[in-house]
């Protein structure tokens, strides 16, 4: 049994560690597998620019360098930690209104794909490359960002076209899509260090990348809400400390205590 | 490793100062496409001088990407017998201290060292002051500015990496995607979370007959690589002119009646003179009558030659036409 966060995200786009750093940062707290998935964003909408000029994001020109290098830090990963490293990207349409934005991510992607066209033609060019198509924070976030609904919208019609829906992306876990019918993942959605208190999906299969995606299909999994003792990035700073409350946590049924909340 | 194309201004003698270096082991590499290359018999000619040194010369190119340095560069590289690899440029004169000097700094977290180059002319033509000036003061100052920033800033005539760390991004053969392989690295370097450290010491390069069209055509293959790497900076890059920057700011003092117009502007192409004159002797130049034409006309063209690299995304390397595209890969 191990833990993964399929959801996570480095200095290629907009997180704070970069990738040898998420490895050893999950490495060293026992995870059997994680997926880095920095965004991709459209070539040719406002936004999508802006955020290309900026190096928020992945390009042509940077996903070759991405590739390599996850492909030696997933052999790094895998001799000191026994943790597989999955390539990923989350292609990000985003817009000013929160029911036309949508994030999809795409796990164990080969090739570089722009976040342009129709969500099912995306989704489709995932798995044409082998890839899992995941529906990325469908629902609230309960954050203070952008909100990503346009997939939530149209569940119904694209509940072929996607392997698993976002049940919990960070802390807050989501009734209605648990609810839902559809299948589920937990991921933490990481940007930086803090953000690791948050959900995660719990495997019983191989460490492997193909029984893990297996596993997603069949929907053999688990959910977990992982907790750190208070640890270096959380000291408090001005007498803070930053815990998720339970009404952020949602409200599940609780084993154990706050710390090691455990959902199946 | 030394990528070789062609005759380069005192080839012989720069190539002779890396037989002469003096540090406890180590091997020269040079690359050629061809042996119909002329610069083939000058390194065979001068590696047969110095037969204690131990030196390989290796022919022919393997296509990894669009990158023909690179391509030039994988067969020496695959072969190098050592960890530590200095990538260094055909036209680079260096002393014999160079590779203590070079290594003395990298540590744990470095990535790259590289060095700020350092422009000698003998040759003739105005091309040749106007190109020591260009980069004895706008590149020297710009790189060290940006290296100070966090900028991974390489210049690929003289990169010291580690094979192990740069095999963790794909090697020199992934670089062959791109046009700058030097920025890439320090790019790539600093993605694993490495630093680019600039050496104390500038690199010499000599440069020989150079004609304005060379040096025009150089620097417009630079700046569409600038730009394209970087497109937020490159709009701003007109204000790293003392024209244009001075006329604003004289503008603005003179607006709020703080100093007049044309004082402020005297004052200021003054100020950058001085700035510039001290930077070219730290650079090694000796301040000639002729490098305060060339630094005018430098200053001059600035404008000029961003809105020729603006015009179009295409380079010119030694007679092969590149394309490029946003973020400094090649079009294939």
């Amino acid at each position: 049994m191990f833990l993964a966060d399929l959801h996570v995200h480095s200095t290629f786009s907009d997180g704070q560690m970069n990738i040898p750093e998420l490895v050893d940062f999950y490495g060293r707290r026992g995870f059997g597998a994680i997926a880095v998935t920095d965004h991709v964003v459209e070539h040719r909408a406002f936004l999508g620019k802006a955020a290309r000029h900026l190096n928020l994001c992945l390009t042509p020109a940077t996903f070759p360098l991405y590739k390599a290098i996850l492909r030696s830090e997933a052999d790094r990963a895998w001799r000191e930690y026994r943790m597989v490293v999955i390539t990923g990207f989350e292609l990000s349409k985003n817009s000013w209104f929160n029911h036309r934005s949508a994030h999809i991510l795409g796990l164990g992607v080969k090739d570089f794909m722009a976040a342009d066209g129709d969500i099912r033609d995306l989704a489709r060019g995932i798995r044409a490359q082998g890839g899992l198509a995941v529906a990325a924070h469908p629902v609230s976030t309960g954050k203070l960002e952008p909100q990503t609904f346009h997939l939530w919208s149209r569940r119904e019609e694209l509940r072929e076209d996607f392997d698993a829906w976002e049940v919990a992306s960070g802390t807050k876990w989501s009734d209605e899509v648990h609810t839902s019918g559809l299948p589920l993942l937990a991921t933490s959605d990481l940007h930086r260090p803090s953000q690791i208190n948050s959900w995660k999906t719990q495997f019983t299969c191989e460490r492997d990348q193909g029984a893990i995606f297996d596993a997603i299909r069949r929907q053999d999994l688990s959910f977990k809400f992982y907790q750190e003792p208070v640890s270096e990035f959380e000291r408090p700073i001005h007498g803070w400390i930053r815990r998720p409350s339970r009404a952020r946590l949602g409200a599940r049924p609780v084993h154990g205590d706050l710390g090691n909340v455990a959902y199946t | 490793m030394k990528p070789l194309k062609g005759l380069d201004f005192q080839l012989e003698e720069n190539l002779e100062s890396f037989f002469r270096l003096e540090y406890p082991k180590f091997e020269l590499l040079f690359s050629v496409a061809s042996e119909e290359d002329p610069a083939y018999e000058i390194v065979r000619r001068v590696a047969s001088k110095f037969p204690r040194v131990r030196a390989r010369i290796f022919v022919g190119e393997v296509k990894v990407g669009g990158n023909p340095k690179v391509n030039n560069l994988v067969k020496g590289y695959q072969a190098a017998a050592h960890d530590w690899i200095l990538v260094s440029d055909s036209n680079v004169r260096v002393p014999r201290d160079y590779l203590k000097v070079v290594t003395q700094d990298f540590d744990e977290q470095t990535g790259v060292v590289t060095a700020v180059v350092s422009g000698q002319y003998l040759g003739r033509g105005f091309g040749a002051p106007l190109e020591a000036t260009y980069l004895n003061t706008f590149y020297a100052r710009w790189m060290m500015i940006a290296v100070k920033f966090g900028a991974p800033v390489v210049i690929g005539k003289s990169m010291l990496f580690r094979r192990s760390e740069a095999n963790r991004f794909g090697g020199v053969e992934l670089l062959a995607q791109y046009l700058a392989e030097d920025y890439m690295t320090g790019h790539a370097m600093k993605l694993l979370g490495r630093r680019v450290k600039v050496m104390h010491e500038p690199i010499i390069q000599m440069i020989g007959d150079y004609s304005f069209k060379e040096f025009w055509s150089r620097h417009v293959r630079w700046g569409r690589i600038r730009r394209a790497q970087s497109p937020l900076v490159f709009p701003l890059e007109p204000l790293l002119s003392f024209w244009i920057s001075g006329a604003f700011g004289a503008y603005a003092l003179s607006h709020f009646d703080i100093l007049p117009y044309w004082q402020t502007l005297t004052m200021h192409a003054c100020i950058w003179a001085l700035c510039d004159i001290f930077l070219m002797e730290r650079m090694k130049e000796a301040i000639k009558p002729k490098n305060l034409l060339a630094w005018i006309v430098r200053e001059s063209l600035h404008v000029p030659l961003w809105i020729h690299v603006a015009m179009g995304t295409s380079v010119n390397w030694r007679g092969t036409k590149l394309n490029l595209q946003q973020g400094g890969l090649l079009e294939t």
